[in-house]
């Protein structure tokens, strides 16, 4: 949580009610990042129509990795496939990875996903959004958010980012929920989002400030002092037992021999 | 060993009707494994993004770690606790745990989507990944199964001096062995932990990993006596039915264990709420906690039951079933994913099924009838039970 604190960590602002559903920021990022066309690193949901005549209204979300400031995805990898910059982005390294699939496992956004229909020899891989690191470098802004017609995705430092979603539920009380999801939803997300609709519709998990990670890493930490310990115990017992037999058969022995005497 | 059968006329017998089935089977997983590493997972399997992990990680990894757990739990009996007159069943644990891994490290190499890379685990170590652990552990006490095994083929093959060298030197990797063994039975658990938002409350908790150690002892006793019971059948042994029912004893204890540790953390969690109205869930875990632990532990309580040959194999039939489906539900029926593709918005209830297809199945198929072969084989060829010994 310190380092989210952080003026320089990159962040996105989603805002649902800006969404016009074009879908142009899908069409970009594949454009930046080569993404072939049945691929995608971005899904656009529609949540279809909502209400009662006259009162009909409609919501989409656009959904990529929320590059978590805690990555659960990071702290699965086996083989550290995943690694983060200090400015936010959550980054994947496709050689080292062996496909186990287990970051698909731990995001609990369901982000990083895998080419199920490759073979060896073209190489399966996961993919996911990167936050278009090539762009943030030389001061640009990520492809979806430069495409976004409508200003329903923002880029900038969180703390700017987190002051103008506030803003703007102050301003509309009436129009938003009365939440920022990806304050401190798993820790924080460098991915903030604003909705007029509750956040379960858009199909964002319900989850509490602690990364999910928190548990996993923590039974991870006792791991090797545990085995020490044990190995130590278990050593002992071995021993332990092994002296009580010995001294058993000694004692035993010691009563045959002397049994034979006494009846002299 | 299409090619043995051939030449070796001893091997002649094996060809019976069974064998070749298995043989069979083993040949469809191979054709079906050689189209996966062509045309990808997604061409015999129905795993998608949203079910990135299915049939082969519940039955392979988790069933199949499970039920090798009898190796360590024997290995610690005789040599730990120099409980000498568990010998005999000693041996037949020990080969069941080291097919069993074997079968477990095939199936990865088929799940995995670089199988050429499964070393990488050795050279890029992320400490916090529970898979790490379970990799390096399993890594390890393959070779620890492998020296715990050798002085039996060492003494198949005559070389009585290697087998008593090893002999000499076994305490440290029986120690080992139970220590790797502890800690991967138990990861398997921790596994889930990272997914307190997909796994059903009623069975994410962080003792997991406690739980699943308990268990996996009951499953190890269990097998053991299964195997037992069968091997006297179909190769023709006599059954020690005395160890038998002292092992069976010890069931209804690590029952109660797993009971009462399982029913106070559901009361502590506040979990409670969900046993009845959750639905599939509350049958889930009803049946798993009904079979697998609550019928076997009355009927291993009965002494009747358990000085028959046919009320162990039941018993221990009964309890496998109920711990197996255990590991489904933790790691797939209970496992709920989020589906960015289709966007099927509430969470914890969303309309995502997965089912493996057929190939998929062939494939563990197929694994399992090596394992069955490699048994018979070991049983037909190297000293395995007591009596042949000497």
């Amino acid at each position: 949580m310190t380092d989210i604190q952080n003026i320089k960590h990159k962040t996105f602002l989603f805002d649902a009610t800006r969404c016009i559903d074009c879908r142009a920021c899908m069409i970009a990022c594949s454009v930046e990042n080569n993404i072939p066309a049945d691929k995608t690193r971005i899904w656009v949901a529609g949540v279809g129509l909502m209400g009662e005549y006259p009162n009909l209204g409609r919501a989409s979300m656009v959904y990529h990795c929320m590059h978590c400031d805690e990555p659960d995805c990071l702290s699965a990898c086996p083989v550290g496939a995943y690694s983060q910059r200090p400015d936010g982005p959550v980054l994947y390294d496709h050689n080292k990875c062996i496909g186990c699939r287990y970051c698909m496992n731990a995001c609990p956004f369901g982000v990083p996903h895998f080419d199920f229909n490759k073979g060896l020899i073209d190489g399966a891989f996961i993919d996911k959004c990167t936050m278009c690191p090539q762009r943030i470098d030389i001061g640009l802004e990520p492809a979806c958010i430069a495409t976004c017609p409508t200003d329903a995705l923002m880029f900038g430092e969180r703390t700017d980012l987190l002051t103008e979603a506030h803003s703007r539920i102050t301003a509309h009380p009436a129009r938003y929920i009365n939440h920022v999801y990806g304050e401190t939803e798993n820790g924080g997300t460098s991915y903030l989002i604003l909705s007029h609709v509750p956040f379960a519709e858009l199909g964002l998990p319900n989850l509490g400030s602690t990364p999910v990670r928190d548990v996993s890493e923590a039974v991870m930490g006792i791991t090797i002092p545990f085995a020490l310990t044990w190995g130590a115990v278990l050593t002992g017992i071995t021993v332990g037992v092994h002296q009580f037999n010995k001294r058993k058969e000694q004692l035993a022995e010691a009563e045959a021999k002397a049994k034979p005497e006494e009846l002299k | 060993m299409k090619m043995q059968i051939a030449i070796n006329p001893r091997l002649r017998f094996h060809l019976s009707p069974f064998v070749a089935i298995l043989l069979i089977l083993m040949g469809i997983a191979f054709v079906v494994a050689m189209i996966r590493y062509i045309y990808g997972i997604g061409a015999i399997s129905n795993l998608s993004n949203s079910y990135p992990w299915g049939f082969w990680i519940s039955f392979d990894l988790f069933t199949g770690v499970a039920i090798g757990s009898g190796a360590f739990i024997m290995a610690a009996t005789v040599y730990i606790f120099e409980l000498k007159e568990f010998q005999p069943l000693l041996r037949p644990s020990v080969l069941t745990g080291f097919l069993g891994y074997i079968m477990v490290v095939v199936a990865l190499l088929v799940d995995l989507g670089h199988p050429e890379r499964i070393w990488y685990m050795m050279i890029h170590m992320n400490g916090t990944s529970v898979l790490l652990e379970i990799g390096i552990c399993v890594m390890s006490y393959l070779t620890v199964l492998a020296i715990e095994f050798a002085p039996v083929v060492f003494e198949g093959l005559k070389w009585q001096k290697a087998a008593h060298t090893i002999h000499k030197f076994i305490m440290p990797f029986v120690i080992l062995g139970v220590v790797l063994s502890t800690l991967h039975q138990s990861s398997l658990g921790s596994l889930l932990l990272i997914q307190p938002a997909k796994l059903y409350p009623l069975w994410w908790t962080p003792i997991l990993p406690f739980l699943f150690f308990i268990s996996a002892i009951s499953i190890g006793l269990a097998m053991i006596i299964f195997e037992s019971v069968l091997s006297s059948r179909y190769f023709h042994r006599g059954l020690e039915i005395h160890l038998l029912e002292k092992l069976g004893r010890a069931i209804p204890i690590v029952l109660a264990v797993y009971l009462i540790v399982r029913s106070t953390q559901l009361t502590l969690a506040g979990d409670l709420q969900y046993l009845f109205n959750s639905g599939g869930m509350s049958i889930l875990f009803w049946a798993e906690i009904m079979i697998g632990s609550i019928i076997p532990l009355i009927l291993f309580s009965l002494k009747k039951i358990r000085q028959s040959s046919k009320g162990l194999l039941i018993g221990a039939i009964i309890l496998l079933v109920g711990m197996i489906l255990d590991r489904f539900d933790v790691s797939w029926f209970a496992v709920q994913h989020p589906d960015p593709m289709t966007y099927i918005p509430t969470f914890m209830a969303n309309n995502v099924h997965y089912l493996p297809s057929l190939p998929e199945i062939s494939i563990s198929i197929g694994i399992f009838s090596f394992g069955i072969l490699a048994f018979g084989l070991a049983a037909k060829y190297l000293p395995l039970f007591e009596e042949e010994k000497k």
